[in-house]
């Protein structure tokens, strides 16, 4: 062309003041959406490990029951043998100690044990810590010392608390597998997957829904743009910029929730799996990505702030509310009866299906689920896809500014 | 009509070398014989007759270009086919040579742009607006600035969203003519402004314009145009109806004088002492006509007359005039309005 142009350049690629602006009209927003991160990231871990502590607790105290069982046999019988009636009941009443004295006395010398009545009160003390109360222990002692006393009527069989258990509740109608897997359940894998893909999002998707609407679709419904394309700024950094915007945000947010949990987990539990808490985070940026190009690619392609709020909020909201209603399908509840197994499909209906929660979290252990892989690389795909998708529409469009 | 601009010869001019010769301008962008602005066959179709039909306008360096229309007639359109706000349907728009559409983040280099519509970006305050327009632009040097700032009284400090409409006004103008870019694009620059604030802006233009700089402003107020245009062209539902040459017009021969007699009887005295000042016949042809009816359709016995002359017959007239019983003389100036309604009725048609 012949002529000449002396002053500045043309921005091509990446714009910095774009930049800064979006940083100066947004950053309350991001702090806000980080710090609800941080907060709901910390409690979660705090309720998760309150929970396996109670869950462990129970488990705990089956020396301090058998020590105690130990007693209450020979004091049962000492009873039968010499028609005394020495018991726990008594002796926490404060009993007369020399008969208890002479009893184990005598009963270490038969049996072989080193049983006193020091032993008996710290045997007390150590259950007693248990949240279940003595008398309690006492009862179902009885129970179990006078069913080995007999033999069934019919089979001559042995009989014992659990077989009689298991048939009561048997005939009762409830489901043995459910016990097995109460048992067995993790309560905290439960937690992780309500955190990872329900509640944690939340706060997230709300902030790329917002920020995509209001770097661009909103500048060009509210006519701002003109002031950016009316000096040397291309469409192509206009729609660069805002994406790298896009990309970055999330990215710091889900690594100040990952260094929270990471530090939570290592003040809470007696031991961290880093890597595993790692591979969840990162899984849930790329999940948030994919969300946050579709959001863009609306942004891009609308010309009513309305419309594009409409088209990426719906699908986020969509894709968190079909999550909510997956975890009541997953395997997690639906073993515990709290879940409906037809509920499952809506995992199939939500990006945020893709985001296998329980895949990530075996990385750093020995058995890595390496079922993830392909879900997170279709994440990635959606995300470069919309991204792209919605960066050329922008540079092709008529603006109505 | 007679202001339309002549076709200009093009070709050679965009290999003419850039004008480094022009002393009144720094950082000059087009050949100097060049024009600035041009479009083709202009088109943008919304549909059910909306937008701009087959625009054709050259506007050449260092002139102020002025576009009036009603409102929704096309102007904003046109601007934003120059801004490359919106792909043309067909036709071409350039600036400087270089495709509007296509080009549009290299022509934002030469250009200054004040929008029709004013709403700024989510920042805090003016100040905070103009330094982020200032490195939008790569300005750094904020001496203009600061004259602009001054010129319109503005309070830059003031919070965007609260202020009123003629700050923002203010604020837009500020941050376009910072740049001291070689066009401006103004649409409906004024809006908003008090008349003492529209003066000031005006010399504003005035004196971009002593910078050999080249300024398209768009606006429906016909005095401003008339105040610092050199061309105006006229657009009627998305069709340019006419350039005028607003130079001419001022040079214009043709005087125009609205005369009021004591009695009818004196003014057909006038009539017959002065045949030709009649507003009508053959004399009305050569003189800018003016916006309302012809007057020769007065019926006798009225005591007011119209009377066109050229500068030259003006002793003439004012003999004739002597001893009719003359109460009231004032001269009626040919005004873009007049011009504008005319066309605007012809267009009707």
């Amino acid at each position: 062309m012949g002529q000449t142009r002396e002053t500045g350049k043309v921005t091509g690629v990446f714009s910095g003041p774009l930049f800064g602006q979006n940083l100066k009209a947004n950053w309350a927003l991001c702090l806000v959406i980080a710090v609800i991160m941080v907060l709901m990231c910390v409690v979660m871990n705090f309720a998760g490990s309150m929970m396996s502590a109670t869950a462990g607790g129970s488990e705990d105290y089956s020396e301090e029951q058998e020590e105690f069982y130990v007693y209450l046999g020979a004091l049962a019988a000492y009873d039968a043998m010499t028609q005394a009636n020495l018991s726990y009941g008594d002796f926490a009443q404060g009993g007369d100690r020399d008969a208890y004295e002479q009893a184990f006395n005598l009963l270490s010398q038969s049996i072989g044990e080193d049983l006193s009545v020091q032993g008996f009160q710290e045997a007390i003390d150590d259950l007693g810590r248990s949240d279940v109360p003595l008398d309690d222990y006492v009862r179902q002692f009885e129970y179990a010392y006078a069913l080995a006393q007999s033999t069934g009527v019919f089979s001559g069989d042995e009989l014992d608390l659990e077989t009689m258990m298991d048939t009561m509740l048997g005939i009762a109608g409830v489901d043995m597998g459910l016990m097995d897997t109460m048992e067995e359940m993790d309560p905290d894998a439960l937690l992780n997957s309500m955190y990872f893909t329900g509640t944690g999002l939340l706060p997230v998707f709300l902030l790329v829904v917002l920020l995509a609407n209001s770097l661009v679709v909103d500048k060009v419904d509210r006519g701002s743009m003109a002031y950016l394309l009316s000096t040397p700024t291309k469409r192509r950094a206009v729609a660069f910029t805002q994406m790298l915007f896009m990309l970055v945000v999330p990215l710091v947010l889900c690594a100040i929730a990952c260094v929270a949990r990471i530090a939570s987990t290592n003040a809470l539990y007696p031991e961290t799996n880093a890597a595993g808490i790692l591979a969840l985070y990162v899984g849930m940026y790329l999940l948030v990505e994919a969300v946050a190009g579709l959001c863009y690619f609306g942004s891009c392609v609308f010309n009513r702030s309305g419309a594009s709020l409409a088209f990426g909020g719906g699908l986020a909201v969509w894709f968190f509310l079909a999550s909510l209603l997956g975890i009541f399908g997953s395997p997690n509840l639906v073993d515990i009866g709290m879940g409906v197994e037809a509920l499952g499909v809506f995992n199939n209906l939500t990006l945020v299906g893709l985001y296998d929660t329980d895949a990530l979290a075996t990385v750093g252990t020995a058995a890595v689920d390496y079922a993830f892989a392909w879900k997170l690389c279709a994440l990635a795909g959606v995300a470069a896809v919309a991204y792209v998708a919605g960066a050329v529409r922008f540079c092709k469009r008529d603006l109505p500014l | 009509m007679s202001g339309l601009t002549p076709a200009r010869p093009l070709g050679l001019a965009s290999a003419a070398p850039a004008c480094a010769l022009d002393p009144t301008s720094a950082a000059s962008v087009c050949a100097s014989d060049d024009a600035v602005i041009r479009t083709k066959g202009l088109t943008k179709d919304y549909g059910c007759d909306r937008g701009i039909f087959d625009v054709d306008l050259e506007v050449r360096k260092g002139e102020v270009f002025g576009y009036v229309g009603t409102n929704g007639s096309g102007k904003t359109t046109t601007i934003r086919a120059l801004m490359g706000f919106i792909k043309p349907t067909a036709g071409t728009a350039e600036l400087c040579g270089s495709d509007c559409w296509t080009h549009a983040a290299h022509n934002m280099l030469a250009v200054s742009y004040i929008p029709g519509e004013v709403a700024f970006p989510d920042l805090r305050t003016g100040v905070e607006f103009l330094k982020s327009q200032a490195r939008h632009l790569g300005v750094t040097d904020f001496s203009y600035m600061n004259r602009v700032i001054e010129a319109l009284q503005l309070d830059p400090t003031a919070n965007l969203k609260r202020m009123s409409k003629g700050m923002k006004q203010k604020t837009a103008i500020a941050a376009a003519l910072m740049a001291r870019r070689d066009v401006l694009i103004l649409d409906e620059p004024t809006t908003g402004l008090d008349p003492l604030m529209r003066d000031a802006f005006l010399d504003l233009v005035r004196a971009e314009k002593e910078a050999g700089h080249t300024v398209f402003m768009s606006s429906h107020i016909f005095e401003e145009m008339e105040e610092v245009c050199d061309r105006v062209a006229m657009i009627r539902d998305g069709r340019v109806i006419g350039v005028v040459d607003l130079d001419e017009l001022r040079r214009s021969q043709t005087r125009r004088y609205a005369l009021e007699f004591a009695t009818a009887w004196q003014a057909e005295e006038f009539d017959r002492r002065f045949p030709g000042g009649r507003f009508s016949g053959a004399r009305s042809s050569e003189a800018q006509p003016l916006g309302g009816r012809p007057s020769d359709a007065q019926p006798t016995g009225q005591v007011t007359r119209q009377v066109a002359v050229q500068a030259s017959q003006t002793a003439e007239l004012f003999q004739a005039l002597d001893g009719c019983g003359l109460t009231a003389l004032s001269e009626r100036r040919a005004t873009l309005e007049d011009i504008f309604l005319q066309a605007y009725d012809q267009g009707a048609e």
